[in-house]
């Protein structure tokens, strides 16, 4: 073990052999010490470690243990060896197969696992992995050269060598992961909660304190690649708070439209927070201006307007029923059809709002649930009505068909609504009807007018749920779509079941004469609307 | 495979010996016939002496060239000429960017088979790199050339054969039968026991493992066993293993 220190070395410094600088001789010896055995240790470039600059001049290294990885990749510990499930000479077995079979296993050798070093001490350590490097060539050796003492060199061979690098704790995504984020970056995954979420902030709106808006920056987008989306973060920040300002000044309602019309216009931007629908092509197209027709004030409008075009119409909102309700009768495709004609968009906005509104009159007023129904119905038995209007002979037919309707829903009254109104009808003959049809022709025009501005609206259908036959509600209808004045009259009829049906048409044709709306005529039958005044 | 139970939990850390941390060491890369005269050195190990010029011109190396001993040269190395350039030039270059720093185990005399010490210590930072590289003349070119020769040779030969080749000739009776039938005559044969005693020794068996083979069974009781019981009466043996007597827990 002891190296050899037996020769004396022999310097000579000064020894000339050129005239050019000074000459001096070492003895060069190789040790050859079968115990102590060197490696080297090559850090990663950029790895700042010295031993000499250590303060605390703590070094702990160990090598890596991975018998347990080695046994689970070849399975040799999968099977218990006693107690239940344990075979008499399982491991005999199993090598005898692998011999029979010439398989292979790479024996575990723990002076090949990978050196583990920690530097420092307590918290503030530096963790180091050295993983061996494979390729020692064939044809040369790495011999260490170092100066003794006495002044000679010994030089010891270099047997292993070994890669550090430091030891990283945090997460990272590999390359697959980050590419399935890459691809998610831009849709939400967690609808559902969003949505809710949203409510709940709706509803603390009006009482908007500034830790709202905080919480609202906290909300950020998980996967941020560029300094793009950061900005555009902190601007839909700005622009929800502007929403948030405006809304406490205006109606609930109103504002949960604006704020849903401007955030669909940043349908692409918006954080996390907000659900919105992707944006398909030619989406924002319309983004320039339109020279031919007018924009500007009415872009936001049109905007919606035209992402609600791609919106279906599911059953559970009232268009969707109605169209349901209403495919086995004729008549559906006219109103389908008048509806095309229409300004789509604004039906569908209407359409949306007023079933919100229709679901408060439900919720406030147990009493109009007949009315909130019966809406629905009426607005069915319109197209019953035009049937009327056409045949006018099958009245009884219809009052079948009424009759089957009104079956369905527990709506007793409003059966004999209708049977007081069809008994007349018959009796009284045509005259009576005519001069409704008149009235109500004029109300009809007016219900197909497209809808007016979100405040009287809102205020209309205020009204008309209450039932009162003013001139207001009168307009309302008409300026949602055409109406004969049949229907107009069914209307009224659900909701003020009070009046009898003189009264009512009566009355109806006073304030139709004051609106006097507009009259078309679609298969032979008048039709009332309103336009559009604003 | 039979091994002893190795240790699967992580290792502490051991200390490391930083006293020798500040030297500063050459790295020499060091061609092959050179290294392994180097590693027959006898005796005190002394294979040579390293001269350093260092020249006056600023920026210029020194010149280092070692020279191998006259006894050290004579060493022979089996499979390989003597023949060795005596003369060779250091180059010497810089570490680079490089951070190299050379530790050693010790292992310590093993008093204990299970636990070796091995003592980790630095040994140095690596300051300077150089190749040697020999002084080109006569013997390096022989030396060479015997390298190119022994490289060129194919790694199979073809030799003719001069002996005769043994082959398998038909025998009356193998040598392993009979050394099997001699152990039986002499072993004697399986005698029944008594029922207790057998049950007793099964459940001693079964204690141990679950699953048995019936040979295995038959091999540790020691008890006579025909084929015919334990295959539904068939009396046949069938191909391949034993069947598994399994003790139902």
């Amino acid at each position: 073990m002891a190296t050899n220190v037996q020769q004396v070395a022999v310097s000579k410094p000064g020894a000339s052999s050129g005239s050019q600088g000074n000459a001096s001789e070492y003895v060069v010896r190789v040790p050859n010490d079968p115990l102590k055995k060197y490696s080297m240790i090559k850090f990663a470039s950029g790895t700042d470690i010295d031993f000499l600059k250590l303060s605390h001049g703590k070094v702990k290294m160990e090598r890596e243990n991975n018998l347990r990885q080695y046994k689970t990749i070849y399975n040799l510990d999968a099977m218990p060896k006693f107690g239940a499930g344990s075979e008499y000479g399982r491991e005999q077995k199993e090598e005898a197969r692998r011999k029979k079979y010439g398989i292979n296993i790479k024996k575990y050798n723990p002076n090949d696992q990978p050196w583990l070093m920690k530097v420092g001490d307590g918290k503030d350590c530096k963790r180091y992995k050295g993983v061996r490097e494979g390729t020692i060539s064939e044809n040369t050796s790495y011999y260490i050269f170092t100066k003794c003492a006495d002044g000679a060199f010994e030089a010891f061979p270099i047997e292993e060598w070994y890669n550090f690098q430091p030891v990283v704790k945090y997460k990272y995504l590999n390359s697959e992961e980050a590419e399935e984020e890459f691809s998610r970056r831009d849709k939400t995954m967690n609808l559902f909660s969003i949505m809710v979420r949203k409510r709940i902030k709706n509803e603390e709106e009006t009482e908007e304190k500034p830790e709202d808006k905080k919480d609202k920056k906290k909300d950020k987008k998980s996967l941020i690649l560029t300094d793009m989306e950061d900005w555009m973060e902190t601007e839909d920040e700005e622009e929800e708070e502007e929403e948030a300002e405006e809304g406490a000044e205006k109606k609930p309602k109103k504002e949960k439209k604006e704020e849903k019309t401007k955030r669909r216009k940043n349908a692409k931007i918006n954080a996390d927070d907000e659900a919105v629908e992707e944006s398909d092509e030619g989406d924002f197209d319309d983004r320039e201006l339109d020279y031919i027709s007018d924009s500007g004030s009415e872009s936001s409008l049109d905007e919606k307007a035209k992402n609600d075009k791609y919106d279906d119409q599911g059953v559970d909102q009232e268009k969707g029923l109605k169209k349901l309700i209403d495919s086995e009768e004729e008549s559906s495709e006219e109103e389908n059809k008048e509806e095309d004609e229409e300004d789509e968009e604004e039906e569908a906005e209407k359409e949306a709002q007023s079933k919100k509104e229709k679901k408060k009159k439900k919720d406030s007023k147990e009493n109009n649930k007949e009315g909130g129904e019966s809406d629905s119905s009426s607005s069915s038995s319109d197209s019953d009505d035009s049937d009327i209007d056409k045949n006018e002979d099958k009245f009884s037919s219809v009052l079948f068909m009424q009759e089957k309707k009104r079956s369905s829903r527990p709506n007793t009254p409003t059966v004999e609504k209708l049977e007081i109104k069809t008994e007349p009808k018959s009796e009284g003959g045509i005259k009576r009807k005519i001069e409704a049809e008149e009235g109500g022709a004029e109300k009809k025009v007016r219900t197909e007018s497209p809808a007016p501005s979100l405040k009287t609206s809102a205020s209309s259908s205020s009204i008309s749920s209450s039932g009162e036959i003013t001139e207001e509600a009168i307009r309302h209808y008409l300026t949602r779509r055409p109406m004969t004045a049949k229907e107009l009259v069914q209307k009224f009829k659900a909701k003020k079941s009070q009046m009898s049906n003189e009264q009512l048409t009566q009355k109806i044709g006073q304030l139709l004469k004051k609106i006097n709306p507009g009259r078309k005529y679609i298969k032979g039958v008048m039709y009332l609307s309103l336009e559009k005044t604003e | 495979m039979s091994q002893p139970p190795e240790e699967e939990s992580a290792r502490p850390l051991r200390d490391v010996d930083l006293r020798a941390a500040e030297r500063g060491v050459w790295l020499v890369k060091v061609p092959k016939y050179l290294s392994e005269k180097w590693k027959r050195a006898s005796g005190k190990g002394e294979v040579g002496k390293l001269k350093i010029i260092s020249t006056k011109i600023p920026g210029a190396q020194p010149e280092v060239t070692f020279s191998m001993n006259e006894a050290q040269a004579q060493v022979q190395v089996p499979g390989r000429g003597t023949a060795t350039p005596k003369e060779h030039k250091f180059k010497l270059t810089g570490v680079g960017n490089q951070n190299l720093v050379v530790f050693s185990e010790n292992k310590g005399e093993g008093t204990t088979a299970a636990e070796i010490t091995e003592r980790i210590a630095i040994e140095g930072k690596v300051i300077q790199r150089a190749e040697c590289q020999p002084v080109v003349d006569k013997s390096y070119m022989q030396l060479k050339k015997r390298h190119v020769e022994d490289s060129n040779k194919p790694k199979r030969e073809i030799k003719q054969i001069t002996g005769v080749v043994t082959t398998y000739k038909p025998v009356s009776n193998h040598a392993a039968n009979i050394e099997h039938e001699k152990k039986i005559k002499e072993g004697g044969k399986r005698i029944r026991d008594e029922r207790d005693v057998v049950t007793n020794k099964l459940f001693e068996i079964f204690e141990k493992h679950q699953y048995y083979n019936i040979q295995d069974l038959v091999r540790l009781t020691n008890q006579p066993v025909h084929p015919s019981h334990y295959f539904g009466g068939r009396g046949r043996q069938p191909l391949g293993g034993g069947i598994f007597a399994a003790f139902p827990f």
